[in-house]
């Protein structure tokens, strides 16, 4: 693995391709998708889908399903999912009132915040927070942070 | 070593005294457990330490549970269980270090409450006589604050909620619900002993149940909720806490206050 540049974290350059992903898992089986909902994008969603209506959700970074290689079956599976990117989206104001909606109208159950390591992703753990903040009803969040590798740093209710 | 394995602590503590002491040396608590039906083999893994923390221990045990001929290292509990990497399906593997899941965490804030009326007992009961009605009626309000916050608050968010989501004839569970009856027991003797304005009774009772909820409230902290946060699913975690908030309506806004305001009245009269 080699690094380039310097600077912003979330943009530096790494070579990771001399890491080794020969696993026989990756090789012999072919992973189902765990999506059940479309649109999946914050901006796009609507907080009064069936499918968001009490739901154990995901608010995942963009990048977290490329880089974690479970995504699907140890995050998704059973969830209904949102992604957004705090760092390059516009519009993080609609995307807190969508949260908050989320929260109150849809009534979710819990909220899992999966995002990587980088420092511009914990934004989108402050967005959730601000959502959870100003709703009157509260709920469980939990935050994910994934590394560059694809491997969980940390897992923890906030 | 395997038949003591699967022996409830107490028969084993009772016929290896020195099982209690290496125990101790690792904050596991049985000595003090008032049911003590664990296996000795769920007592070990129930409390998550360190691989290397828990051979050492294993060792230990062994050393004093088995023959020279016997003598071997117990396998400890799978790695898999005890990883600090979370595991998949929206279940953790927080250490003790690890934070509580919000309706846990809830539990253990209303354990600051308890603990706090816990810690002034003594005191309480060094400046209380029970033939005058002023402190008839401290004793009372104390009574008041077991019934209604640590039991029919605290304790039946845990009876008729969270335990449900358990098999409840687990030993850790049943230790649980044996210590809510024997600190039911006691307030009731405490009841008829004010009643009767029996001093004896009273400070006995008084101070067995101060005793019995230190430990109680110490068992569930360190060992059975970080145990259940491991269990849950996150659906779980959100229907605890979901149901948890309910509970908390139910009594209204001012009913944690108030009992915040008598333990803090409590502690004005007793701190010198």
């Amino acid at each position: 693995m080699s690094e380039f540049g310097c600077g912003c974290p979330g943009s530096a350059t790494m070579d990771l391709r001399d890491v080794d992903t020969s696993t026989d898992e990756a090789t012999t089986t072919k992973a189902p998708s765990q999506l059940r909902q479309w649109p999946i994008q914050l901006h796009l969603i609507s907080p009064q889908a069936p499918y968001f209506q009490g739901a154990d959700v995901l608010l995942a970074a963009d990048c977290t399903a490329f880089a974690l290689g479970a995504f699907h079956n140890d995050y998704l599976k059973g969830r209904s999912l949102a992604i957004a990117c705090p760092k390059l989206d516009q519009g993080l104001d609609v995307y807190v009132q969508k949260l908050t909606a989320l929260v109150e109208d849809a009534r979710i159950n819990t909220l899992t915040v999966v995002m990587m390591q980088v420092p511009c992703c914990r934004g989108l753990l402050a967005l959730a927070s601000e959502a959870v903040a100003e709703s009157s009803r509260k709920i469980p969040v939990k935050a994910v942070v994934v590394g560059l590798q694809g491997e969980i740093l940390s897992e923890e209710w906030v | 070593m395997q038949r003591y394995l699967d022996t409830g602590i107490k028969d084993v503590i009772a016929e290896f005294p020195e099982v209690g002491t290496i125990l101790q040396d690792y904050d596991v608590a049985c000595v003090s457990c008032y049911v003590g039906t664990c296996a000795l083999k769920d007592v070990v893994s129930i409390h998550s330490l360190p691989l290397e923390t828990e051979q050492e221990l294993m060792v230990r045990l062994a050393a004093v549970l088995t023959s020279e001929q016997e003598r071997g290292l117990p396998q400890p509990t799978p790695a898999a269980s005890r990883s600090q990497t979370p595991t998949a399906s929206g279940k953790d593997a927080p250490s003790k270090e690890s934070r509580y899941s919000p309706p846990l965490r809830a539990l253990v804030n209303e354990h600051v409450l308890i603990k706090r009326w816990v810690e002034v007992i003594p005191s309480v009961l060094a400046g209380t006589d029970v033939n005058t009605t002023e402190d008839r009626q401290l004793l009372l309000d104390g009574v008041d604050f077991i019934h209604s916050y640590a039991d029919r608050f605290h304790h039946a968010k845990e009876e008729d909620i969270l335990f449900k989501y358990f098999d409840e004839t687990q030993a850790i569970i049943r230790a649980m619900l044996a210590d809510h009856e024997a600190a039911r027991d006691h307030v009731r003797q405490v009841i008829e002993a004010v009643d009767r304005r029996d001093a004896d009774q009273v400070i006995e009772h008084l101070s067995a149940y101060g005793e019995l909820l230190s430990g109680h409230i110490k068992r569930e902290d360190e060992i059975l909720y970080p145990w259940m946060d491991r269990e849950l699913t996150t659906t779980q975690v959100g229907e605890l806490f979901s149901k948890f908030a309910a509970v908390d309506r139910a009594v209204g806004p001012d009913f944690t206050p108030n009992y915040t305001r008598f333990v803090e009245r409590v502690e004005a009269l007793v701190t010198p």
